[in-house]
């Protein structure tokens, strides 16, 4: 994986976290491991840039958290989307396929 | 949603920091214990997952700065911990904030103080609603040429019929009015008699009762009175029976019909009692007593209804060849109750405080900057330990609004002690002074004004000391260098604007303070000591003394009691009184004066007056005779003019013994003969030019309202009660009113004046003083870095005057150019002064000569005392120093 690559948008690292969040609540360790699944390994998101994420996203709006027990009995503070967040991962989801289209259409122009 | 959410988050990042904090920690805790968990379950050791899972965080305390930057009011935390610093460091320098402080409190609070002045006289809503809708309509026409002059009836009919632009015209006039009645004892009292519109014009609604309704002012309708507040506490106890009663008006009955709250005050400040005006049909025009008062109708803007009102005019010139370049001047309702001279002599001294707290502002900046220098290491660490500027700047601006703030606090006590002192200190004359008053406004004022100053004066020194060059600065260890110097020059060019700044108000100071004495030096055309003198006006009150007769042995009667009080040496009665009560005046024709067709002389004072008037006030006889008591009613009639009046209409030539008569509408013909020329007296105010004038015997022009004048060169004080019972004895009805001396009716005719001179004298003053303490500073500091260099210098044989020489060459420079950019402005600004100046020009060489002299005196203190102690140095400790 080349670094370029892992040198994520801010707005890409939300409409990520958003879909991850999509089916069900996770803490934080999880929704790392989760975006890493749905990428198919491309994108690894690192601590430093998870956690002011997830608290940003929470200030705005679109998560909520709560503490919960984990998989191995650890108490975990736990990410859910809000209605807001939904709302919001549509419009992400919308906006970032018409700048794929668009440009993979630019891309393939002779 | 998203704004609830963030002011939920704000709310709790605030409140329970605590708490978020602690979360914050325990949800990163878990995380590492996660990831460690996971390395185990790889087969890692303890030791060597819990290793592999913190360089995987990359350091806790780092995210955690990072989380806590996203944080909503994230600003206003740092906010606080900047205060937080800002205090500690100004509770450390104690002297630098002290000094601060106190300059700003001086500028911000003689800046709060002049506000709540402008703003209550010139900007605070008056309490009649949409009053700048309302228009006061004067007349202003030869022969008589008041600017603001009156009207009569005719005139207002003319107006009334061909009005477009305004909803029901209405005239009001303003008069002295005796009250009795079964209620109490009589007393004069300032009344107005209006057309049944004034009061809904006004918007106005009574406390009690009702005011006029439309048709009460059609002729022979009924005499009604509304009271004011005031005279209803006073003689009716503040009772409701009030209503319906009948009281006398200038010994008329009247009834009572409403109560006007105090607050109410128009058309004068000390109106008490409104009638109402039956608008009998006019004979003739004149007389002339009244002024318009009417309300815009909606979507008419008062040019378009000054247009219309000078067509009118037109018109009212072709109807009556009386009229010679007459119009109507209007004023909305604020200008005609502040006046025309009042308002540019408030905008002037709001200008001149506006550049005292622009010098306050310059020195604070100064003492920054000269701060800027020590603490250039301080930031040149923190920039080198990450800082960001913007943070620094925001910092340091933190640091300078909170000292603006402390000193805004501070100038809130000196505006308030200002308020009251200008209140106490009242000339008499200014209008509104009741709504000049600390409030709310002024406090928003004062907060807004320190923001901004702080702002000001601490963006200079922020952007230059966040810009801290790292390597030098950490070397440069406090003495000046290269950055130094670039300080150095940017603390000359304030100190030199200061000193421009605080010139052009000691010129504008000057230049008032010149017009003022020249004032002081104007006389009223009279000789007598104005503390010899004192005068009641006198209204006898029954109706009876209209007559001539009766009022006659009245006033004779009046007259021989007076001069029996003991401590009288003459007594008399007049119509005018200098400096600026005008009795009746009129035009008038010279017996064989060949006056072109048409023309007319113009409207001049024709005081009526007793014999002794002359001799009372000490008015010079310059040839024939004074009035004598055989100029009776029943004797000739006789006439004195003042040497103005021969000097204008007789060219100079002989005037006694030639004849005139007064030639205003409604005169009889009555041809009097000059018999005596006296010099000129002032009855339009000092600072008119004097006036032509005619004097008439009272005894052959009687009126019954009087002011009875009293000579005692014992001075006055005692006189007063006996005066007033022997005078009310001779008949219940009688009423003194406004007894006082002639020593206060000259101070309140200058009040204006002197208030406009005392406060830009104590402006300049404060100025002046700033100014001083900013060369002050800069020199001593500047001895202070160079202490090394004079040290070395004298250690190689310098005497004392080139060290002198040497520091006072730096101010005597700075001063220099001050000066001449302080002339620039003042020849810019003063011309602003020019309304306020009396018998001074507003470039006038000798204030334009000794302003500058006057700051190069207050520059030589300042510099002086820093000087001298630079030649104290010693080398020995000087080449230590450090």
């Amino acid at each position: 994986m080349s670094k370029a690559t892992t040198n994520l948008l801010q707005g890409t690292l939300d409409l990520l976290i958003l879909k991850a969040l999509a089916l069900t609540a996770l803490h934080g360790l999880a929704i790392s491991h989760r975006v890493e699944q749905i990428t198919n390994g491309t994108f690894h998101v690192k601590p430093g840039s998870l956690f002011p994420a997830l608290h940003r996203m929470e200030e705005a709006g679109w998560l909520s958290s709560s503490w919960g027990d984990s998989e191995n009995n650890r108490r975990a503070k736990f990410y859910r989307l809000t209605t807001a967040g939904r709302r919001q991962l549509q419009t992400e989801t919308r906006q970032w396929e018409t700048i794929a289209l668009a440009i993979a259409s630019a891309l393939q122009a002779s | 949603m998203p704004f609830l959410s963030r002011m939920f988050s704000l709310g709790r990042n605030l409140l329970t920091r605590a708490r978020v904090e602690r979360d914050l920690d325990a949800e990163l805790r878990v995380y590492l214990d996660q990831v460690t968990d996971e390395n185990r379950k790889r087969g890692m050791g303890f030791a060597e997952a819990r290793r592999e899972a913190q360089i995987e965080l990359g350091g806790i305390e780092q995210v955690k700065e990072h989380v806590r930057q996203v944080r909503t009011g994230q600003m206003l935390e740092e906010l606080f911990v900047d205060l937080r610093y800002g205090i500690r460091t100004l509770r450390k320098n104690l002297a630098f904030t002290l000094v601060a402080v106190l300059t700003l409190a001086l500028g911000i609070g003689v800046n709060t103080a002049m506000f709540s002045v402008a703003y209550g006289i010139l900007l605070r809503p008056l309490p009649y609603p949409a009053a700048d809708r309302v228009a006061v309509v004067y007349m202003n026409y030869f022969p008589r040429d008041f600017k603001f002059g009156t009207m009569c009836i005719r005139d207002y009919l003319m107006w009334k019929e061909n009005n477009r632009s305004f909803e029901d015209p209405s005239l009001f006039r303003s008069l002295r009015m005796d009250i009795g009645g079964n209620e109490g004892v009589p007393e004069q009292v300032q009344g107005a008699s209006v057309t049944a519109g004034f009061f809904s014009t006004l918007q106005v609604n009574p406390l009690i009762g009702r005011t006029f309704a439309v048709g009460e002012d059609r002729p022979a309708a009924a005499s009604l009175a509304v009271l004011s507040e005031s005279i209803w506490r006073r003689r009716f106890a503040a009772s409701s029976a009030v209503l319906g009663q009948t009281i006398l008006v200038n010994g008329a009955p009247s009834t009572v019909i409403g109560v006007m709250s105090d607050v109410f005050r128009f058309p004068r400040r000390e109106t008490e009692v409104w009638t109402n005006l039956p608008q009998n049909p006019p004979t003739r025009f004149g007389p002339w007593f009244y002024r318009g008062i009417a309300r815009l109708k909606p979507g008419v803007t008062m040019e378009q209804a000054q247009l219309e009102i000078n067509s009118i005019g037109l018109r009212l010139m072709q109807e009556n060849n009386y009229y010679k370049r007459l119009t109507l001047p209007v004023l909305n309702l604020r200008d005609a109750l502040v006046g025309t001279t009042l308002k540019p002599a408030i905008l002037v001294l709001a200008g001149a405080v506006g550049l005292v707290l622009l010098i306050a502002v310059v020195n604070v900046a100064n003492l920054m900057l000269a701060r800027a220098t020590v603490r250039e290491r301080e930031m040149a660490l923190r920039l080198s330990l990450g800082a960001r500027r913007g943070r620094l700047i925001r910092q340091l601006l933190t640091e300078s609004v909170l000292l603006a703030v402390m000193g805004g606090a501070t100038g809130l006590a000196l505006a308030w002690g200002g308020i009251e002192l200008i209140r106490a200190w009242n000339p008499g004359n200014l209008p509104f002074i009741d709504s000049v008053r600390l409030d709310r406004s002024a406090l928003g004022f004062m907060f807004l004004v320190s923001m901004l100053t702080g702002i000001l004066f601490g963006l200079a020194p922020a952007l230059q000391g966040s810009r801290a060059d790292l390597s030098s600065a950490i070397k440069e260890g406090g003495r000046g260098a290269s950055a130094g110097q670039a300080r150095g020059r940017a603390r000359a060019a304030l100190v030199v604007s200061e000193i421009a700044l605080s010139l052009t108000l000691l010129v504008g100071a000057g230049l008032l303070l010149r017009s003022f004495l020249n004032l002081q030096r104007v006389t009223g055309g009279f000789s007598a000591p104005p503390r010899q003198i004192l005068t009641i006006l006198i209204s006898p009150g029954s109706k009876k003394y209209n007559d001539e007769h009766a009022g006659l042995v009245f006033y004779d009667e009046v007259l021989r009691r007076t001069r029996s009080v003991p401590g009288v040496d003459l007594a008399a009665v007049t119509d005018s009184l200098p400096p600026d009560r005008q009795g009746d005046a009129d035009t008038f024709v010279i017996d064989g004066q060949a006056l072109p067709s048409g023309e007319m002389n113009p409207i001049v004072s024709e005081p009526t007056v007793s014999p002794d008037y002359f001799r009372a006030l000490g008015i010079p006889l310059v040839k024939g005779r004074y009035f004598t008591e055989y100029d009776r009613s029943d004797s000739a009639p006789v006439a004195i003019v003042s040497e103005g009046f021969v000097r204008r209409f007789f060219s100079g030539q002989e005037a006694v013994g030639k004849r005139i008569k007064q030639s205003g509408p409604g005169n009889g013909d009555k041809w009097m003969e000059i018999v005596g020329v006296v010099g000129n007296v002032k009855y339009l105010g000092l600072t008119i030019d004097t006036d032509p004038a005619y004097y008439m015997p009272f005894a052959q022009t009687y009126g019954p309202r009087m002011y009875l004048i009293v000579r005692s060169s014992g001075g006055t004080v005692g006189l007063r009660a006996a005066l007033r019972r022997d005078i009310q004895s001779i008949d219940p009805g009688v009423t003194l009113a406004q007894i006082g001396t002639m020593e206060q009716a000259l101070n309140l005719s200058v009040s204006q004046p002197r208030f406009d001179t005392m406060l830009l004298v104590l402006f300049a003053g404060i100025a002046m003083l700033l100014a001083a303490v900013g060369i002050y500073g800069l020199i001593a500091y500047s001895v202070a870095q160079r202490t090394h260099e004079i040290g070395v210098r004298m250690a190689l044989g310098a005497a004392t005057g080139d060290v002198i020489r040497m520091i006072a060459g730096q101010a005597a420079l700075l001063t220099a150019i001050g000066i001449v950019i302080g002339l620039g402005g003042a020849f810019a600004l003063t011309r602003l002064l020019e309304a306020l100046l009396f018998g001074v020009g507003v470039t006038d060489a000798l204030t334009f000569a000794a302003a500058p002299l006057g700051m190069m005196l207050v520059v030589l203190v300042a510099t002086f005392v820093p000087a001298i102690r630079a030649t104290r140095i010693s080398p020995v400790v000087a080449l230590r120093y450090e």
